[in-house]
């Protein structure tokens, strides 16, 4: 049995991603394969089981059949935040350990999921550093491409991780970055010994999100059309210019999310009619009937937040930092993702597999 | 107060012009020609004389005192005109020249430089950039209008000149009169305040009309309105309520215009009778200048047709009017001359042969019921009636009583005539009835005015001194928002009962917690980060067992994790959970002009759809309270619908009062909102559920 642990310098950098992509690959190559998250960041119960709603996304996606409880063992619930702080708490890696003994009697690949950055959650004792070495886990990098200076980071990560550690996949790489990346940072790594195993592109529909965790995101109200709320915002424009320069502006970009104060009935219009993925109306403004009948016409659905604007603005420019994996539509799409860019006989020699 | 304005013994025009058509000239010759008997003196360094009138190239030259300056002189040479008005202990100028504030910010420096340079040299001045002023009786005009308002008892002054002499034209043509007419411009020193109190005292002036775009000191607006409204009414035409208006009138005369809301709380509390339109502005100004107020809302109509005095009565019912059934002695006395297919009641149809003297016969008998107020007559043109005949009578009748009678003679060409008889014997004629009823409306809504007793404002002392180092440290650490145990502690302070709440770190702590509280309870998240809880989902409300609160503490915290993965977590707030009773919302807002207003509504989901909500301005008296918890829609909602029980709007009221205490305490307070405001069954008080405070700069 094979441990394949998928960690990363820092989050939300499309680990996630990563395992699925390749999970798949490997079932399709005839393995069973095993997903497990050691740690988990985001406590949801299934069946009345507390577990994380990543793997639990996962586990369905790879059709699995184990026991729930022990796909998450650690869920970071705000209980065991608490609790840590307050009072030292043992035992958590060997029930890490347990269950991995558990999920993996039979698989022949265990895909394992690191949360945050592999030096994350030591409070707890339980950091991805730790639990790649008590699960001998080898260890496949995911780095968010934002320039040069992650690669101090994947050295570092070298230093600390050793033998286990097989390669990088690179995520989110631009068109100005390729460039770079394949000249100077591929052939510099591999000098250090480091094989870079893929190099996924910047890919919009990936960084997409849909106008339902839009709206729960930004905790608004939908107004109107509750049947398009699994519509992709992949861009967001601001509506505050002239109204004669709007259209066009919002015909430039494709799938986008226009984000405009509530009494902007001019602004609205332009992008109902410039045919908008989602109206974010914002100030807590309710627009005209006019603007809602319209835009049920052409089903578009108006959410309406709170905050003003720049508020608004500034908090959709961190969420596209922090996007999850959860819609079909954008599955199929980024495993395609990294089934085509994913150097898979180098990856496989690396794990020691032998497809014939 | 300001006397050298309005009855000066000798006047200067500085700048005056030979040139015809020139500003300079045009006003002097104003003032040649309507019988002022002062001395006049124009200003110009070139000519020796102008308009027969020997000229000086200075002030200085002048030989006597002069009373009031009209300075009409290019914008650069204001400064020097003003600094020689000072020298020559001139305390009173009007300053027409243009080119000032309204012209940008090259002029809005020169206005500064003026308005230092006037308190300097101890000159008092209208405008700059405005049309001059008028006085109908001491036969001033100086201001460059075509034409002399014949004498009057209007006083009117308007922000924007050119609409002041548009409506002195129509005037003109329907021979009504004005007292004063003051064309204020860019307000830069003489402002509204002072000019309404002028005409207040003003023993000429009996109704105040005003036009304006915007106020400068909002709280000062109110206090002056308020004790002008009491001895005269005050009509006022604001302009700037829709954002295209607003946008105008920033640009007009660079005054900041304010939030329609705001300016509607501030009329409502000052007594200002306020008008949407100058139509609104002229009629209300014609009955308030002739005739007496109605003593009670109950009016009376007569009338020679049936539909006008239909859409007469219409207009009663939806302005708060009432038409009254007369007495039964009126009525058989209507019967002993009126042709039996009239109708003897209210609205009395005398049909449409009536004659001058049948007019005469019953609106002498209608207005002998006592419980008529006011009584409209209505007339239109029929073939057979005797319009001049009528409008003498009504005059004759109108000039022995002091109930009010208003009179629409509908049409135009052949009541005309009539018209101008019932102006000349001060009975205001109106084309359409419904713009007599409006007149009648705001007169009668007037008289309540000034009857009602005077306002009380309660104080709440010594509640301040509680919370003080709560803001302390606020401002202290530059936060911007009340902490949630601070919240708590202000609304304590000031007497607000709250549920009995306690905050939990775990779910075994709230387990603890709700026990010593007793089910059901409420759960609320407490993060910095979360301001608005519910709309992130992280609320539940009547949470009833063990197993529950452990779920709702899971369900809430997992929640903002997964919403806002970047907020500190505090805990969960445990509250004691307070049924039955009705939610509303009370707050305080900060307005630009007005400062701090308190408001009113009713919650739940739907408030901001319904924006059913009511404001004014702080401080509160008893009566606002009392007045704006009653004028939203669902009022009826807390007196009980279907034998539901009343709610305790007196709760709501004191609780009105004591926000704008608060407000009047902490100044620094930008906006608070206490909602829901949980209100019981009348005798049972309200709880404060839920609040927020939003802390500002000062």
């Amino acid at each position: 049995m094979i441990s394949l642990y998928v960690g990363s310098t820092s989050g939300y950098s499309g680990k996630s991603l990563v395992s699925m992509g390749v999970g798949l690959r490997l079932k399709k190559d005839g393995l069973r394969v095993g997903y497990f998250k050691p740690v988990g960041i985001l406590p949801i119960k299934v069946e009345n089981i507390l577990t994380d709603k990543d793997a639990w996304f996962i586990y369905r996606v790879f059709e699995l059949k184990d026991n729930i409880a022990e796909i998450s063992p650690v869920v970071l619930t705000q209980e065991l935040t608490v609790r840590a702080y307050l009072k030292d708490i043992r035992g958590l890696l060997r029930k890490i350990e347990r269950s991995f003994q558990q999920l993996s009697q039979d698989k022949d690949i265990m895909i394992v999921g690191g949360s945050g950055s592999i030096y994350s959650w030591s409070v707890l004792g339980v950091s991805g550093l730790k639990v790649i070495k008590r699960l001998n886990a080898k260890v496949l990098l995911v780095v968010k491409y934002e320039g040069e200076f992650c690669v101090d980071y994947i050295l570092q990560a070298k230093k600390d991780l050793g033998d286990h550690f097989i390669g990088v996949i690179f995520n989110k790489v631009t068109h100005e970055f390729r460039q770079s990346v394949d000249d100077y940072i591929v052939p510099f790594l591999k000098r250090r010994g480091i094989d870079v195993i893929g190099i996924l592109p910047h890919d919009p529909l990936v960084g997409s999100i849909t106008v339902e965790e839009l709206n729960e995101m930004l905790g608004g109200k939908v107004l109107c059309c509750h049947d398009r709320l699994n519509n992709l915002v992949e861009r967001f424009l601001i509506g505050a210019m002239q109204v004669d320069r709007a259209t066009e502006y919002f015909k430039m970009t494709k799938n986008n999310a226009v984000i405009v104060g509530g009494d902007r009935a001019d602004i609205q219009l332009s992008a109902i009619e410039s045919g908008t993925e989602c109206l974010v109306l914002t100030g807590e403004l309710y627009p005209s009937e006019l603007i809602i009948s319209r835009a049920e016409q052409k089903n578009i659905p108006i959410i309406v937040i709170r905050d003003d604007t720049y508020t608004v603005a500034k908090k959709v420019e961190r969420l596209s930092v922090r996007l999850r994996l959860r819609d079909k539509a954008k599955v199929a799409h980024g495993t395609e993702l990294v089934m085509k860019n994913v150097n898979f006989p180098l990856l496989y020699k690396h794990l020691g597999i032998n497809i014939s | 107060m300001l006397d050298n304005f309005f009855n000066p013994k000798t006047i200067a025009v500085i700048g005056a012009s030979r040139t015809p058509g020139k500003v300079g000239h045009d006003i002097l010759k104003n003032l040649t020609q309507y019988g002022y008997q002062g001395v006049l003196y124009p200003i110009n360094p070139e000519a020796p004389e102008i308009l027969g009138l020997k000229a000086y190239p200075s002030i200085m030259d002048v030989p006597g005192e002069i009373g009031l300056a009209i300075v009409v002189v290019p914008p650069k040479s204001v400064l020097e005109v003003i600094g020689q008005c000072g020298k020559k202990r001139i305390d009173s100028a009007v300053i027409i020249t243009a080119g000032f504030k309204e012209s940008g910010s090259e002029g809005t420096k020169l206005e500064d430089e003026l308005v230092k340079k006037s308190k300097e040299s101890g000159v008092r001045f209208i405008g700059p950039n405005c049309l001059g002023i008028i006085d109908s009786h001491s036969r001033i005009n100086a201001s460059f209008a075509k034409g002399m308002p014949s004498e009057g008892n209007i006083g009117f002054f308007s922000q924007s000149g050119a609409l002041g002499i548009a409506v002195l034209d129509l005037a003109m043509s329907e021979d009504v009169g004005f007292s004063k007419f003051i064309s204020m411009g860019n307000k830069a020193d003489i402002s509204d305040e002072e000019i309404m109190q002028a005409l207040a005292e003003d023993e000429n002036t009996k109704v105040i009309i005003g036009y304006i775009e915007g106020v400068r000191d909002g709280r000062k607006f109110v206090e002056i309105a308020s004790q002008v409204s009491k001895k005269k009414p005050l009509v006022i035409l604001k302009s700037g309520i829709t954002s295209s208006g607003i946008k105008a009138a920033s640009s007009h005369t660079g005054a900041l215009s304010g939030r329609e809301t705001s300016f509607d709380a501030a009329f409502k509390q000052s007594g200002v009778i306020r008008v949407q339109t100058v139509g609104e502005l002229f009629n209300y100004a014609l009955a308030f200048a002739n005739q007496p107020l109605p003593q009670g809302p109950n009016i009376a109509i007569i009338t020679n047709s049936g539909g006008p005095g239909i859409l007469a009565a219409d207009a009663c019912d939806k302005l708060g009017l009432q038409l009254v059934p007369l007495h039964k002695e009126i009525v058989d006395q209507l019967r002993t001359f009126l042709p039996p297919f009239a109708s003897f009641y209210n609205p009395v149809d005398i049909l449409g042969d009536a004659t001058a003297e049948r007019y005469e016969k019953a609106l002498y008998t209608v207005v002998q019921d006592d419980k008529v107020n006011g009584i409209l007559v209505l007339l239109t043109p029929t073939a057979v009636v005797d319009v001049e005949g009528t409008a003498k009578a009504i005059a004759n009748i109108a000039h022995l009583i002091d109930k009010p009678i208003l009179t629409s003679f509908m049409g135009r060409k052949s009541v005309e005539s009539g018209s101008k008889i019932l102006m000349k014997y001060h009975v205001p004629n109106y084309n359409y009835p419904e713009h007599a009823v409006s007149s009648f409306s705001a007169m009668y809504k007037y008289n309540v005015w000034i009857k009602r007793p005077e306002k009380v404002y309660p104080h709440f002392e010594g509640l301040k001194n509680k919370v003080n180092d709560i803001f302390e440290s606020v401002t202290e650490e530059k936060r911007e928002h009340l902490r949630e145990t601070e919240v708590y502690e202000m609304l304590n302070a000031y007497g607000f009962s709250q549920p009995r709440s306690l905050l939990a770190r775990t779910s075994e702590e709230s387990v603890a917690a709700a026990k010593g509280i007793g089910y059901p309870v409420v759960m609320k998240i407490v993060s910095p980060q979360v301001i608005h809880k519910s709309d992130i989902g992280g609320v539940k409300i009547n949470v009833n067992t063990e197993k529950e609160v452990e779920n709702a503490f899971f369900d809430i915290t997992s929640r903002v994790k997964h919403v806002m993965p970047m907020a500190h977590i505090n805990g969960v707030m445990i509250q004691e959970m307070i049924s039955g009773g009705k939610e509303v919302i009370i707050g305080i807002t900060r307005d630009a002009q007005f400062g701090h207003m308190i408001m009113f509504g009713f919650g739940g989901i739907y408030v901001e759809v319904l924006k059913d909500v009511s404001f004014r301005i702080v401080p509160l008296s008893k009566e606002d309270a009392h007045e704006m918890i009653r004028e939203t829609k669902v009022f009826p909602l807390l007196r009980g619908v279907r034998g539901e029980a009343e709610a305790d709007i007196e709760a709501i009221e004191n609780s009105l009062l004591i926000l704008s205490q608060m407000a009047l305490d902490f100044p620094q307070i930008i906006e608070a909102e206490i909602n829901p405001l949980l209100v019981k069954k009348r005798g049972e008080g309200v709880v404060a559920i839920d609040a927020r405070f939003a802390i500002g700069g000062d």
